[in-house]
């Protein structure tokens, strides 16, 4: 479904604020699985998504997806296949827009988008439906600004968008690591929800250990640019919060490690 | 009241002009002075075919494809080259103006001969209304008044044609573009193309007001387009607090209303003497204080509930 081959980023080339940000990372990603992705801080997993949705192209490697090599597609041409959902509740609604209009917007995405009515009596009646499920009472407001409403209520519309027209492949980047505990689980259920209901392919990057451990069926762990862990099948299942705090540990003391092993040898032959 | 009527049907014209800036300024956020050198283009297309025989319509309707072509240059340089906004509106805008001569091949060209949209109108009018109407009692020239409702239907029709548009797939479209433009790619829109349909459509309406213009005053000049954009952005601003800016609708009807009230205006100042020449020095201070007031407002509200005393000393000062 997706693969990364050797794929590699390196930002701000040649200057002290270089990054290395992936490092010749090779993944396969089957149909239907759900892979969760954690790793320290600036470990590369934001960058990992983004480099699979086209934000910016690779230094090196290439991209496929259901076959395609789509390495040099631009980002608005991948969203045909993508659906995704930001950190930033307010990076995936357009504020200014009515809940309907944004939902219009949704519904052809990766389509054609001609001189016909955006809103048709159809789909207006179909959102209604949709967004009554969400049970927050929107489905009467949908002719409201999206910007009137709250962090977990846009993200939580911003998941329906980004999954309104089936995606192969949905990018969930930390989306509820901006949200207040309550609108968290909320949207945390939904996503479940959606991806089961649908089977979608999911990539998700997240920082809670509880949802690591508790969703989906493989995790990735990132550290500096690459893979560090991949844990699939049985071995995901029987994964609890603590086993994966305790691997940051160990990813923590190899890296003191590095660094104090790194001013030994300073000191002895500098 | 033929003073009234002109002012109104400049208005109405210029409304062109503020729809324009509208677009680029406030749906694309897009700071595009490209208007000063697209106004004038559709002036000088137009004016140029009417002197060489060609009818209102269609001298009118290549000015306004010829400022689509503008705006879409624009849109290139600022996309597919990376060019800063307001420079690729200055680069284009500055090269309009040898362009413009060149259409021209002088600096003004008089249309006081030849058929104009103004000359159809009147003789259409005359033959319907007579040499007088009376307009809520007064006696108004029926020259007058039909070049007046000629434009007014006109411009009726391209807000209503706008509002239409930016309701459709396209439409919305470009308005999330500007709002969001990362959330747009991620829904699969090219945000590049987005904002070039958007800036040729926008430089579009601000030629026809030039085209229109021209035909109207008689004249094609070279100059006529400097300063507009900051006429445009008054006009925007004026609507804006007369009507709100939450819906679309409002929105397009303002920029109208403002472009009118704004010519009235400027027509009671130069009735009371204001010398002509400050005309443009009086627009932008207008523009000014309307941009930084609202700031400035919000920073002294806040200081209301906490310090009284300083804020009446401010309120003096």
């Amino acid at each position: 479904m997706l693969e990364t081959r050797r794929i590699s980023k390196t930002f701000n080339p040649g200057t002290p604020n270089e990054v290395r940000s992936l490092e010749s990372i090779d993944l396969a990603i089957d149909d239907g699985s759900f892979v969760v992705v954690i790793g320290t801080n600036g470990s590369g997993k934001s960058t990992l998504l983004n480099a699979v949705a086209g934000v910016f192209f690779l230094d090196s490697g290439s991209i496929h997806l259901e076959g395609r090599d789509v390495t040099r597609w631009p980002e608005y041409r991948r969203a045909r296949f993508i659906g995704r959902v930001f950190q930033n509740p307010f990076s995936g609604t357009s504020p200014n827009l009515s809940i309907e209009e944004n939902l219009a917007l949704a519904a052809r995405r990766g389509r054609r988008r001609g001189l016909g009515w955006a809103l048709g009596h159809q789909l207006r009646s179909e959102m209604r439906d949709v967004v009554r499920r969400l049970n927050m009472g929107l489905e009467d407001r949908l002719d409201n600004a999206i910007g009137s409403l709250s962090g977990g209520q846009r993200q939580a519309l911003t998941l329906l968008m980004a999954t309104w027209l089936k995606p192969r492949l949905l990018l969930l980047d930390e989306h509820t690591a901006a949200l207040d505990p309550k609108s968290a689980d909320q949207v945390i259920r939904l996503s479940e929800e959606v991806i089961a209901r649908d089977r979608l392919t999911t990539l998700m990057v997240t920082h809670s250990m509880h949802q690591a451990a508790g969703l989906g069926d493989r995790l990735i762990m990132m550290h500096r640019g690459r893979v560090i862990h991949d844990f699939h099948g049985a071995e995901k299942r029987r994964l609890r919060p603590e086993d994966l705090l305790a691997r940051f540990e160990d990813v923590r003391r190899a890296d003191q490690l590095d660094e104090s092993a790194a001013e030994m040898l300073a000191r002895v032959y500098v | 009241m033929s003073l009234l009527i002109g002012a109104v049907t400049i208005g109405f014209i210029l409304s062109l002009l503020a729809l324009g800036v509208f677009l680029s300024f406030r749906i694309f956020a897009f700071p595009d002075i490209t208007a000063e050198g697209s106004f004038t283009l559709g002036a000088a297309v137009t004016a140029t075919l009417l002197v060489n025989g060609y009818g209102p319509l269609a001298a009118t309707v290549a000015g306004f494809a010829a400022g689509m072509m503008a705006g879409s240059l624009t849109g290139t340089l600022h996309t597919r080259f990376g060019i800063n906004g307001l420079l690729a509106g200055i680069l284009v805008m500055t090269a309009l103006y040898s362009v413009n001569l060149h259409i021209m091949g002088k600096s003004n060209i008089p249309l006081l001969s030849n058929a104009t949209f103004a000359t159809v109108a009147e003789s259409m009018g005359l033959k319907a209304l007579g040499e007088q109407v009376s307009i809520l009692g007064w006696d108004v020239s029926a020259r007058d008044a039909s070049v007046f409702l000629f434009v007014a239907a006109a411009i009726v029709l391209v807000g209503a044609v706008l509002y239409v548009f930016f309701r459709t797939n396209l439409g919305t479209a470009m308005r999330a573009t500007g709002d969001n433009d990362q959330m747009i790619r991620a829904l699969g829109v090219n945000h590049g193309a987005m904002i070039t349909i958007g800036l040729a459509l926008s430089n579009g309406l601000i030629a026809l007001a030039g085209a229109l213009l021209a035909q109207y005053q008689g004249f094609a000049d070279v100059q006529m387009g400097i300063g507009m954009v900051v006429w445009g952005l008054a006009s925007v601003i004026i609507g804006e607090a007369l009507v709100g800016t939450r819906q679309l609708g409002f929105a397009i009807t303002g920029a109208v209303m403002g472009s009118i009230l704004f010519r009235l205006l400027v027509a009671i100042a130069l009735r009371w003497g204001l010398n002509p020449n400050d005309l443009k020095l009086i627009t932008a201070v207008f523009v000014f204080l309307a941009l930084i007031l609202p700031g400035l407002l919000a920073r002294l509200r806040p200081n209301k509930a906490t310090r009284p005393a300083a804020e009446a000393g401010a309120a003096h000062a």
